[in-house]
């Protein structure tokens, strides 16, 4: 997978929440909605290009290709039309995309270049003043799909260990969960029955089927969640997946946590394998 | 290693050319091979050795001291590394600079950063006229770089600079940003006359009204400036020198012009300033 890191900044945190939050809607698998993005954390006022507070997005994609379709289309429908927003670029490497490069033509001939510390931003004179955006942000090799699952007596023990889980998760950098919550209710397989459908139900978790598929659920299993992670590398995957199965774990057995899986369906989907035990060794 | 320190023995009488000492040119060799290497002085020539004292090893560390205006061109066409300079400079320092770091201890001539392309120079002292312009004849002034000077300019400062930022934390003279292809100057004491005259594209940002602008300025109104905003924090963020620009606010009185000419450049008058500059 390729991925990129923007940094959207606003004249207050709520208003940078409002772009980053619409700028990562329908961006929960690349299967069907292009790309994968989510919120990876608040940045201080000192920590972005202008000075205010600012949002770090990042968006997953199964190529560069897909990346520059998907991130400058969200960026001028989500960021630009936010108010008071600004975007710039979260990662520099010579690989890049572009960002402002084409929404610049949104300026109608009024658009003025810039070139500060060697980075070019455009100015485009918008209704709420001016947004500003850079012109390209960089593309890194990333690593999409890291999962585990969280096995419980029912949805609701399933859904506290998870979102403790999902709250360790987002203290580690460089990762995002891209559904929403961090969370997937609906779990799928790779394939189907019907030709024409990419990804199914993974019936061997679904509580419902138990008696009449090969479940891989025993009696007590009620429900099962799924979260699913990006990251720029293959340690700050283990070591999200480490502290979200340690505090899905916590719960423990007494509060309806019975068991933690993942999905490797049968070692084919991508080159990278993250073996459960090793990762809490 | 040790930087490359040339100590001037006696100011020279009539201008010297100085462009053949810059990390570039001087890579790999010895002082007895420095010593050795021709200046242009006036119609004549001189050897090194017979202006300066010559110490040390690091080509891309130079050191000049006991500088004085008689000295021209000093890093012309350096592309990396750093020369420091301590005493004043005469005209044409940073002469299409490519890349690394002129700093000047003391005031320098006219034509500073004439049609550099990139790199850092420092002036910390006052500077003559036309800063960072073309030479007649050049296609335009300073495509890239950062120009700082501590004191105060002459006239004409960025005529006709194409890319760049020019910081002056002193006044300027008149003409100041005169026929801008694009780029940013910024004023942070007083302008004189007609600042941006004939700019086509570019920002100017003054700190203090002028005393007189060309009625083909179009006022835009007061506004927060978000670009400001962008822009001295970005500046503020280069090293410690720069670190006071990040108490300017982002409020300006925005001007566009030169309607006159192309009508897409701006000034933008600060309204607000921080006491202490």
């Amino acid at each position: 997978m390729k991925a990129t890191r923007i940094v959207i900044t606003a004249m207050s945190l709520k208003w940078a929440h409002r772009a980053a939050n619409s700028i990562r809607g329908f961006a929960s698998s690349v299967i069907a909605c292009g790309c994968e993005a989510d919120i990876e954390g608040e940045l201080k006022p000192s920590e972005t290009p202008d000075g205010r507070p600012g949002i770090a997005v990042m968006i997953f994609a199964m190529s560069t290709k897909d990346l520059e379709k998907q991130v400058p289309m969200r960026v001028g429908q989500s960021v630009m039309t936010t108010a008071t927003t600004a975007c710039y670029a979260g990662i520099y490497a010579d690989e890049k995309i572009s960002l402002g490069k084409n929404l610049r033509f949104f300026g109608d001939g009024h658009q003025i270049a810039k070139v500060i510390n060697g980075n070019r931003y455009w100015r485009i004179p918008v209704m709420h003043g001016e947004f500003i955006c850079e012109e390209t942000t960089g593309v890194t090799k990333a690593i999409g799909g890291g999962n585990f699952m969280v096995l419980a007596k029912t949805s609701r023990h399933a859904l506290a260990a998870c979102e403790k889980a999902i709250g360790e998760i987002q203290k580690v950098p460089n990762v995002i969960t891209a559904f929403p919550g961090g969370i997937v209710g609906s779990g799928s397989k790779v394939g189907s029955k019907y030709k024409f459908i990419k990804a199914s139900t993974n019936e061997a978790f679904c509580p419902t089927l138990k008696g009449q598929v090969k479940s891989e659920l025993s009696p007590e299993i009620g429900s099962v969640l799924e979260i699913v992670i990006d990251g720029l590398d293959e340690g700050a995957i283990k070591e999200a997946m480490r502290v979200g199965i340690k505090a899905a774990c916590s719960y423990g057995p007494r509060k309806g946590i019975y068991r933690i899986s993942a999905g490797n369906y049968g070692g084919h989907l991508g080159k990278y394998h993250f073996h459960l035990h090793e990762i809490l060794k | 290693m040790k930087p490359l320190l040339l100590t001037l023995n006696k100011p020279p009488v009539s201008p010297v050319d100085l462009s053949p000492l810059i990390p570039d040119l001087l890579a790999g060799m010895k002082v007895a091979h420095i010593n050795k290497i021709k200046l242009a002085h006036g119609k004549n020539s001189l050897r090194v050795e017979k202006l300066f004292s010559v110490t040390g090893e690091n080509t891309d560390n130079i050191k000049i001291r006991r500088s004085c205006n008689k000295l021209l061109y000093i890093g012309k066409g350096m592309s990396h590394g750093h020369i420091e300079v301590s005493g004043d400079v005469g005209d044409f320092a940073g002469q299409h600079m490519q890349g690394g770091v002129l700093r000047i201890h003391g005031n320098a001539g006219s034509w500073v950063g004439s049609g550099m392309a990139d790199g850092v120079i420092e002036i910390h002292g006052n500077v003559a006229d036309c800063t960072g312009a073309g030479l007649p004849g050049d296609a335009h002034g300073m495509s890239n770089g950062v120009v700082y000077i501590s004191g105060n300019a002459g006239d004409r400062v960025g005529d006709r600079m194409r890319r760049g930022i020019i910081i002056i934390c002193g006044n300027a003279g008149d003409y100041c940003g005169s026929r801008m292809q694009a780029g940013t100057l910024v004023v942070l004491q007083r302008t004189g006359e007609y600042p941006g005259i004939s700019m086509k594209r570019g920002t100017i940002v003054l700190a203090k009204k002028p005393s007189h602008m060309a009625a083909t300025f179009m006022s835009c109104g007061e506004l927060k400036m978000q670009y400001l905003r962008l822009l001295f924090k970005q500046l503020s963020e280069i090293g410690k020198t720069y670190a006071f620009l990040k108490n300017y606010a982002a409020a300006a009185h925005r001007f566009a012009g030169d309607l006159a000419s192309n009508g897409k450049g701006e000034i933008l008058i600060l309204l607000q300033t921080p006491r202490k500059g």
